[in-house]
């Protein structure tokens, strides 16, 4: 059991080692690529991104407030109605 | 419960006309030379950014008159500013780091501006919590903390000028283009149409909110004595 547990040890080591070092001999090798796509930024979707998350929020907000104002004031409308009949 | 006022209906179509001319002006206005079209976000980043600051005043303005005068109108006028605080909060927070990632290459950057209007969005945020879960002394600990906000405001504003940060300077809007400030003061004027109307909506709800408590109250006075 022991004797397996150290054949996996040294294994494991051995593997890390090696892709370590390929890691080192690939950084160390430089190739000139031509033709790189240049990678832009799209401005216009981020415009865009920017302004509709600006009205989506301000939208989102007046829709809370209206449908809370409907709710309390027909909440208000209810109980006039019920201490007017009792009163 | 009043109908709005003539004010307000002005207001809303003023603003309803923003709507249409002001993306027309943005639209129009030349492209910047060095951040191209990414700087368009300028037009409504800046004027979201000082409608966060006048929230956080009008906030602690409210506060004062509910701290030394026991105000509940204050009160409500320092809630709603507050919760306009955090929507404007939202707006230039996401906003910004949009036109950040274009201009600067990176979505943040830990400077005197972006930390500083982070940490006043976030004390905005604690004043509706404190308010919310703070108990009978709620109130009180978010006017408290509306008026700190509101100190911090002008280091916000000044930070770009005492520190070496990033950001663009305060000198921006007055050395705008000409031809670029038709569509920026524009945008500002409608920015603060809106923000106008949604602090006296927020009001009126809030006012409602009273009404129905006293109402609430009324009724159960009734039912007792009735039952006795």
């Amino acid at each position: 059991m022991k004797t397996a547990w150290n054949v996996i040890r040294r294994a494991t080591l051995a593997v890390v080692v090696l892709a370590a070092s390929s890691g080192v001999a690939l950084a160390q090798q430089f190739e000139k690529v031509t033709n790189i796509p240049k990678q832009e930024i799209p401005a216009g979707r981020f415009v865009g991104i920017a302004y509709g998350i600006i009205w989506l929020a301000v939208l989102t907000y007046v829709l809370f407030v209206a449908g809370g104002l409907n709710r309390v004031n027909q909440e208000i409308a209810d109980l006039k109605r019920r201490l007017g009949s009792k009163g | 419960m009043r109908s709005p006022g003539i004010a307000f209906w002005i207001a809303l179509l003023l603003a309803a006309a923003g709507f249409l001319i002001v993306p027309s002006l943005i639209l129009s206005a030349p492209v910047e030379p060095v951040m191209g079209l990414v700087q368009k976000i300028f037009y409504f980043h800046v004027p979201c950014a000082i409608m966060l600051f006048l929230s956080t005043f009008v906030c602690a303005g409210g506060s004062i008159a509910f701290l030394f005068k026991g105000s509940e109108r204050g009160d409500r006028v320092a809630l709603a500013a507050a919760e306009l605080s955090v929507l404007f909060g939202i707006c230039v927070l996401t906003s910004g780091p949009l036109w950040g990632r274009k201009a600067w290459g990176v979505w943040w950057q830990w400077d005197a501006r972006l930390t500083s209007s982070l940490l006043l969005f976030l004390m905005m945020i604690g004043y509706l919590i404190a308010r919310r879960y703070g108990g009978p002394a709620g109130r009180k600990l978010a006017a408290a903390l509306g008026l700190f906000a509101a100190i911090n405001v002008p280091l916000v504003y000044k930070s770009v000028d005492i520190w070496r940060t990033v950001h663009p300077q305060t000198t921006v809007v007055p050395k705008l283009d000409p031809r670029m400030r038709p569509a920026f003061w524009s945008a500002f004027v409608l920015m603060t149409l809106v923000w106008a109307l949604l602090l006296t909506i927020r009001v009126r709800l809030e006012r409602a909110r009273t009404e129905l408590a006293t109402l609430r109250l009324d009724a159960e006075d009734l039912e007792e004595v009735r039952a006795s």
